[in-house]
């Protein structure tokens, strides 16, 4: 039987800036998949996932939009090493957002 | 029925009362140790009002201790270990815990077996994240464990906290769970009146803290200097043995134990205070790391070993 394993790594923030997810160990895992959430109002939010040697440099991998109109998006990802982070832009002090990013795991 | 139990080899670098309620080795998963967070009842699913935000913790990890320069270093025995991590945003350590500044991992159990004795055993190591140059032994405020228990009338949380860094000045000594004479509740909840946390529970977030690390609910410990290891570099980490046993019948410490110094804790009592609805028979243990300065610091976990008598 496989282990799966959903962490919360952004758990209802409130962004005013640009903002990243802290750096997350996801190696004993084959795959991944972010659910990136909006509580509330918000603008068009830019995402990415991003992966690294060591979670302090980092590459960007993939991305998505989550529009204004919108209130969840998911990023799957395969091949991503170790540590993986997620990036949101697009929110400013007169357009704020409050973000939930759930991360699973399985492998 | 007759019994034939065989341990488990691991069990080896153990010390475990009688019974052996959980035996977590973190190569095989998380174990049900997870993230501490609020009850999230309130209208909209918000919380309870608190100075701290005890919805910023860092998510908890399996980790392989990758370093930067080094190597993965796995765990002691194995791949994995579970990581209690921290933001990189410590304050100053005579105000509120900031938000993120601090992991914890909990795991939620109840009672069982009309135990006289709780005991918890780790193997654990900590270093910060080698983000910049230096040693960084003194970016770790401190670590710590405790339990929360609550029996037919009383809820209380016997504890300890080895104080390592303040203001990046180290000082490498334990303290454990006790509020202070004349402690009220609005100072305990910095301020909040009527706040959840009565004075007595939840020392690691409530009760002020003031210049020279002692806190309304933290006391040091009488002879508790101790130099734990910190091996030169934020990329090396020594595996160290944790234990301490609470007389749940007495509602008294029994033992601190660290690597092979023994404090004798008893006649020492946690702060007992009234018991909370819906959870007599609860017994949660749970780990924390802090950090003292803008880096995020780590506790690793390797195995954690739960037993009674």
């Amino acid at each position: 039987m496989q282990t799966t394993n959903t962490s919360v790594i952004a758990r209802r923030v409130k962004i005013s800036d640009d903002y990243a997810t802290l750096p997350y160990e996801a190696g004993w895992a084959s795959e991944a998949v972010t659910f990136i959430q909006a509580e509330g109002d918000h603008p068009d939010l830019a995402i990415a996932v991003e992966v690294s040697p060591d979670g302090i440099n980092w590459v960007r991998r993939t991305g998505a939009t989550l529009s204004a109109s919108q209130q969840i998006v998911d990023l799957p990802l395969a091949q991503f090493g170790n540590w993986l982070r997620v990036v949101i832009t697009g929110a400013t002090s007169e357009q704020p957002a409050r973000v939930l990013v759930h991360l699973n795991l399985k492998g | 029925m007759q019994k034939f139990l065989s341990y488990d080899r691991g069990l080896e670098r153990f010390n475990p009362l009688a019974r052996v309620i959980c035996y977590d080795d973190f190569d095989t998963g998380f174990n049900g140790w997870l993230d501490l967070t609020p009850n999230y009842v309130e209208e909209n699913y918000e919380s309870f009002d608190s100075v701290v935000d005890l919805s910023s913790w860092a998510p908890n990890q399996l980790s392989s201790a990758s370093m930067r320069f080094a190597s993965s270093h796995g765990s002691m025995e194995g791949t994995y270990s579970l990581k209690v991590t921290t933001a990189p945003t410590g304050g100053p350590h005579t105000e509120p815990p900031r938000n993120g500044s601090m992991g914890h991992a909990i795991k939620r159990l109840s009672r069982f077996g009309n135990p006289k004795l709780i005991q918890i055993e780790a193997w654990y190591s900590y270093t910060p994240v080698q983000d910049r140059e230096g040693k960084g032994e003194e970016d770790i405020r401190a670590i710590g464990f405790f339990f929360d228990v609550q029996d037919s009338e009383y809820r209380y949380m016997p504890g300890v906290r080895y104080v390592n860094s303040l203001g990046g000045k180290l000082v490498k000594k334990w303290q454990y769970y006790q509020v202070a004479e004349g402690v009220t509740p609005e100072d305990w909840n910095f301020g909040v009146k009527d706040g959840w946390c009565v004075p007595g529970v939840d020392n690691q977030w409530y009760g002020r803290r003031f210049e020279d690390g002692s806190g309304d609910g933290y006391q040091w410990l009488p002879g508790g200097e101790q130099d734990l290891v910190y091996n030169e570099s934020p990329d090396k980490i020594n595996w160290m043995y944790l234990r301490l046993t609470v007389d749940i019948e007495k509602r008294e410490y029994v033992e601190l134990q660290s690597g092979d110094q023994v404090f004798d804790m008893r006649g020492i009592k946690p702060t007992l205070t009234e018991g909370y609805a819906s959870i007599d028979n609860l017994i949660n243990p749970i780990f924390f790391i802090e950090t003292d300065s803008e880096r995020s610091v780590n506790l690793y976990l390797d195995s954690v070993v739960y037993s009674v008598e």
